[in-house]
């Protein structure tokens, strides 16, 4: 059985993607195979792991728990969207003096639910800037140079 | 750019906080994962069919329905490949190891849940999917066993018919005079100890990409790996192809940890694939593929016994080795990793000098077991250190006090261990009494209820004295009877004729850092900044041949391949600017990306000059007398035996006393890899090592049940550490630079994981010890803390 | 991992939802968030052949006062109901459980009829819903009906709503001035999955009396359980150390937990007792009304 396509008008970024998708296209894979947007990644594809963690009209949201065909008429917000040109912000300059990322598979996923938190909770705590973290997996850095990131990118904010 | 290229402070690189130049790319979200490397046009994706059963024959597969539905390709069954794709095996000699096959498609018998049976070759991966649906396998179910203790038993099933056993491997040895010795000593002390299966579980699952060049019927396969050159050297010979047809990329590679340094059935498919079909074939492993799939680790057990004397000092020690190797002996380490590094490993720090072992890797029907960051040394430091914790109690002596009688003093390195380790230099003692200090041990002990209770919480302490095996050279590897690891790497490196300097190694990288500490090496051998270097690896074809990522290895082999290619490098540019300084080349220093004669700094050429000159693009002949064209070099490094690291964990914890919930308030590392390269690079692998520990020894495990059906799949039920769980650790370095290797670099990636099991089991133990404080299996979830709590368990 | 095909309706009026419902009965599944069906149409363990959207419907969202109740449209996010005010202040009990409901990320996009129709066993709102007594409204082909949440949940994965119904509405009464509430829970790990959890909400007097006492057990049985034991032994008692340990030590003959990979039924029992005492003392320490 196929189901049939519908278009849908979908902003990322900044660009306008006008495409027809399959209603089972997950968001993920229209950002990285529709519009080769591929720094967002999928870790677990149910949920659990954070990595394809995109802003989606302003919230932060699982792309592989979302279907494109939702994402109708919306604006997303991408890793890619985050640096201002060549600057990185100041989160992700954060991350990078404070070594907050190995592998950096899992690091879009925290960029951009840290995106959201520290828009809504400019002077975080540890213990709230751990509790956000904790909805993200990274396997390996430990999670303490995240947290320095966090509170350095607070500071510098 | 990185604001880091620019400093230009005095002094050397190496040694340096450098934050790293591979962050530019990754924060910008233009990594480029294997999922992520452009799809030719045309690209097949392939999925697999595999068996839900743990033991069974495959009796027929109908594919029609399959190969019928719009955008499949083919399907392709065991049977349609046996030819292609024989079956492979690690089948190399060694006494007690028996050969044992695996076929990339199961022809005939499955040996385990998630054993490939069928593929699909759709033109996307959801089509490919669907089709899975449309086989139809039917199997005869076959007796299974998942439990490595059932496997042995004389009835068990045998997953390998053409085995007389399901005894994989076996050895053993004992000391000369051993039997004396342990009857001798004042006590003997028995215990068992248990260690759960883990998974890897890198964010980024495996997957590769094979792409067919009719130009030359050659297959370039990119693929998630940590060893690039072995897999190509592994997939030619075991397809029959020549290495020229085959090349093998790694790109950036979401975590490795040790599963992803094997040769796996999809490899082998998506290449054979790719060149049936002429066509690029692409494979992403999903969660569920992973767990299901992706080797996992661990999964032991250790009868251990240690005679000792009533002063504390330890006589001699005896294990026997059990390990779950699950159904398929592997490429390139077959099943001889984990059943011989635990009695390699299980002196680390200590000092007696008779020892027994024998051991065995056996059999299951379950996902092969292989290296997962630390192998066995997690797993015998945590019984090694559990002993140690039980002798104290016996004997009514401070635990740091039976540890100080035992462990190799500062006088005494070089120390060669009763398994004939060479200790070339070390700081046992410095760093536990640095650890001690900084947790305020005797003010802890002070502090601290003989019942261990206050508010509800047990609180305790664990102490874990911790060496890690890292940079192993050829001698290991072939004492080791592991033919396919070479053990050498290589690195070439070249002044541009733009005057930057590009290297590549043989290694390929997770996510270590390379970019940032091979550029930190070469910047300190050629008197450049690091911003000047690229660094370049993990491609068959641009890349020289060696060894690989893993076991630790990165600073001390690929390093020093590194520093050795940049030295000779630097004496060629040195003859070259001698040549337009007209001075004499032992004059020459490189500084500041320029040569200038020693003393006199004005008379300099820039590094720009000396490479036009070297590659020809000169008004007139800039050649020295004996030199020819070009500034490159090339130089591979073995480095002797291995290198051996050093630490000393401390873990505090508090034990819910209603739950069982284990939260590790505190965790101290005083830490000794030698000369460290980039102190923050070191600090983040001892922490993300010591929460894998942590995930180990308090909730991670790898679940069958008794027909062998994977309970722990997904990431609901497999269980990884979030930032909640994980302190910041409190961390110091100590550097006893190795004396024996080019660098004086030892192995930093794997300690963290070795100190966590039994720095947190024995803080376990101590918060319990009301209860006897004796910890034996792992996980410590809180099920089994509260059994701890509530069934004490004698001590 | 991908879905299988299926069938996309995105009704934009609730009449509308309901009728795709109707027309469509058992292959028809109702989209709210999608944090618990994704995942499982991510791996094809569920493959409904119609997807029913309800993320258009402007009218299943909503979040309001209505005389005693605090009623919510079954499209309400979980992130609303955590940041409310009017949620807050009259069901202080959601307020206090919504954090503990998967992240923050998670709870942007999953909804308060998602959860409660999704009835997982270890879920916080079904818990909360059985503690306040909330009443599920139900709508489907043959009107609305109101479930008390008490008679909603019938075993793991499995509530009173018939293949063609859908969660329509949810009516939480509000909680009275001198009302407290808690919510505890607890997992094999921090910030993972919770494996057991107990919602409290008691009246307390100006005497300190217990008037009126809730309390839910979640993750200790098929479906979240009223702990009914430790309820009549605390009423009419003052709430302090004297009574507590015995209340939640009475909770333990309330609850009948199964084992599974996670933990063993004793420890759930056990989980259970320590999360009553947990609440319990937790509602002590916010004083008297």
């Amino acid at each position: 059985m196929s189901a049939a396509r519908r278009d849908v008008r979908i902003t990322v970024n900044g660009r306008t993607y006008a495409v027809s998708v399959e209603p089972r296209l997950l968001l993920v894979d229209f950002l990285r195979h529709e519009c080769g947007l591929t720094g967002t990644h999928v870790g677990c594809a149910h949920g659990v792991c954070g990595a394809c963690t995109v802003v989606l009209d302003g919230a932060s949201v699982r792309s592989c728990l979302t279907f494109a065909v939702q994402a109708d008429n919306s604006e997303i917000t991408t890793v890619e969207g985050l640096a201002d040109g060549e600057s990185l912000n100041a989160l992700q300059r954060a991350f990078h003096e404070n070594h907050a990322l190995q592998c950096g598979y899992c690091t879009p996923g925290f960029l951009m639910s840290l995106t959201e938190f520290l828009r809504e909770t400019p002077d975080p705590s540890e213990a709230e800037i751990r509790e956000r973290l904790s909805g993200n997996l990274c396997r390996c850095t430990g999670y303490a140079n995240i947290v320095r990131a966090v509170q350095a990118a607070v500071q510098e904010m | 750019m990185s604001t880091s290229d620019t400093a230009t402070d005095a002094g050397t690189w190496v040694g340096r906080t450098v934050p790293r130049k591979e962050d530019q790319r990754l924060l910008r979200g233009f990594g480029t994962y294997i999922d992520d490397v452009p799809e030719p046009r045309g690209t097949l994706h392939l999925a697999m069919l595999r068996s839900p059963y743990a033991h069974a024959r495959i009796l027929s597969i109908d594919t029609s329905e399959a190969e019928a539905l719009d955008g499949v390709v083919a399907v392709v069954t065991g049977a349609d490949i046996a030819e292609l794709i024989p079956p492979f095996a690690a089948d190399y000699e060694k006494p007690g190891f028996k050969v044992s096959h695996r076929s990339a498609l199961a022809p005939d018998t499955v040996r385990f849940v998630g054993d490939g049976v069928a593929l699909v070759l759709a033109e996307n991966a959801y089509i490919a999917e669907d089709a899975l649906g449309l086989i139809f396998a039917d199997y005869e179910p076959l007796p299974s066993v998942a439990d490595v203790e059932d496997a042995l038993k004389p009835d068990a099933p045998r997953i390998h018919a053409d085995l007389d056993d399901n005894i994989l491997i076996e050895g053993g040895n004992k000391t000369d005079g051993f039997d004396e010795v342990f009857e001798a000593a004042d006590n003997i002390l028995r215990e068992r100890f248990r260690v759960n299966r883990v998974a890897g579980t890198a964010m980024e699952p495996r997957g590769c990409l094979a792409v067919y060049e009719k130009a030359d019927d050659s297959v370039t396969l990119w693929t998630g790996t940590q060893v690039p050159h072995l897999l190509r050297v592994g997939i030619a010979r075991y397809l029959g192809w020549s290495e020229s047809q085959l090349r093998v990329v790694a790109p950036d590679v979401g975590g490795g940890f040790g599963p992803k340094m094997y040769l796996y059935p999809e490899e082998l498919l998506t290449v054979a694939m790719a060149r049936q079909y002429r066509s690029p074939v692409k494979w992403i492993e999903d969660r569920l593929e992973d767990f299901l799939t992706t080797f996992h680790a661990r999964d032991h057990v250790y009868d251990v016994a240690v005679a000792y004397n009533n002063d504390g000092t330890v006589q001699a020690v005896e294990v026997d080795v059990l390990v779950n190797s699950g159904a398929y002996s592997n490429y390139p380490m077959g099943v001889n990793l984990e059943p011989f590094q635990g009695p390699l490993n299980m002196p680390g720090p200590y000092r007696f000098r008779q020892f027994a072992y024998t051991t065995k890797g056996v059999a299951t029907n379950t996902c092969s077991t292989g290296a997962f960051r630390g192998v066995s040394a997690p797993c015998v430091t945590f019984a090694m250190e559990g002993m140690m914790d039980r002798i104290a109690r016996h004997l009514g002596i401070d635990r740091v006090d039976v540890r100080r009688r035992n462990i190799v003093r500062p006088d005494e390195f070089p120390y060669v261990n009763v398994v004939n380790q060479l200790y070339v230099s070390g700081s046992y003692v410095e760093c536990m009494d640095r650890a001690l200090e900084i947790v305020d041990y005797e003010n802890y002990l002070a502090n601290q209820p003989p019942e261990r209770l206050v508010d509800g919480k047990y609180r305790g302490i664990g102490i874990a004295v911790v060496t890690e095996l890292g940079g192993q050279g050829a001698a290991r590897y072939k004492a080791r009877s592991l033919p396919d690891l070479p053990g050498f790497d290589t690195a070439h490196v070249e002044l541009e004729p733009n005057g930057r300097i590009l290297a590549t190694t043989s290694f390929a990288s997770q996510g270590q850092g390379h970019e940032t500490t091979f550029a930190q090496i070469i910047a300190d051998e050629l008197g450049v900044s690091i911003g000047d270097i690229t660094i370049r690896g993990g491609d068959t074809e641009n890349s020289p041949f060696g060894t690989g990522t893993f076991a630790s290895r990165g600073a001390v082999v690929a390093g020093g391949a590194v520093m050795r290619a940049s030295g000779d490098l630097r004496e060629k540019v040195k003859k070259f600017a001698a040549h337009l300084l007209e001075a004499s080349a032992d004059d020459i220093v490189l500084e500041d990306g320029h040569a200038h004669v020693q003393g006199v700094r004005e008379m300099r050429v820039s590094l720009y000059e000396v490479a036009r000159a070297a590659y020809g693009l000169t008004d007139s002949m800039q050649l020295p007398e004996g030199e020819e064209f070009g500034l490159e070099a090339i130089a591979t490094y073995d480095p002797p035996a291995s290198s051996i690291s050093n630490a000393c964990h401390v873990a505090c914890v508090a034990v819910d006393a209603a739950t069982g919930l284990v939260e590790v308030e505190r965790y101290i590392v005083v830490h000794d890899c030698g000369r460290v390269v980039n102190p923050l690079l070191v600090k983040g692998q001892v922490q993300g090592g010591v929460a894998q520990g942590l995930g180990q020894a308090l909730f991670e495990e790898v679940l069958y049940d008794s027909d062998g059906q994977l309970l722990s799949a997904t990431l609901m039920d497999y269980l990884v550490p979030t930032a909640l769980d994980v302190p910041t650790l409190e961390m110091e370095h100590i550097e006893s630079p190795a004396t024996d290797n080019i660098g004086g670099f030892k192995g930093a990636g794997e300690g963290g994981v070795i100190g966590a099991l039994p720095a947190i089991a024995c803080a376990v133990g101590d918060a319990l010890v009301a209860f006897g404080g004796n910890v034996n299996r792992l996980p410590l979830r809180p099920d089994a803390v509260l059994e701890l709590i509530e069934g004490g368990n004698g001590a | 991992m991908k879905p299988a095909p299926f069938e996309y309706f995105v009704p934009e009026a609730a009449d509308e939802a309901l009728a795709l419902m109707a027309e469509h009965g058992l292959e028809a599944r109702p989209l709210a968030g999608g944090q618990s069906l994704v995942p499982l149409i991510n791996m094809r363990m569920a493959q409904p052949g119609v997807l029913i959207d309800l993320n258009r419907c402007a009218e299943f969202a909503y979040l309001r006062e209505d005389g005693d109740a605090l009623v919510s449209g079954p499209m309400t996010r979980q992130r609303e109901l955590e940041l409310s005010p009017i949620v807050r202040r009259h069901c202080p009990l959601i307020a206090k459980a919504m954090p503990h409901m998967g992240h923050a990320t998670i709870r942007n996009r999953g909804t308060a009829g998602g959860s409660l129709s999704h009835a997982d066993p270890s879920a916080e709102l079904p818990g909360v819903a059985v503690a306040m007594d909330a009443e599920l409204i139900a709508g489907g082909p043959n009107g609305r009906r109101a479930i008390p949440a008490t008679e909603f949940y019938l075993a793991e994965l499995t509530t009173a709503l018939e293949p063609e119904e859908m969660l329509c509405e949810i009516r939480f009464p509000k909680a009275t001035e001198n009302s407290r509430a808690s919510f505890a829970e607890v997992g094999s790990h921090f910030g993972g999955l919770a494996i057991v959890g107990v919602a409290g909400q008691v009246e307390i007097s100006a005497s300190g009396h217990c008037n009126k006492v809730a309390l839910a057990a979640t993750g200790a049985g098929e479906r979240p359980m009223r702990l009914t034991s430790a309820e009549a032994l605390l009423t009419g008692q003052v709430l302090d150390e004297r009574i507590i340990p015995d209340a939640a030590e009475a909770a333990a003959a309330d609850v009948e937990p199964l084992e599974d990979l996670h933990a063993s039924a004793h420890w759930r029992r056990r989980a259970v007792v320590a999360m009553t005492a947990q609440a319990l003392r937790e509602i002590a320490s916010q004083g008297v009304g």
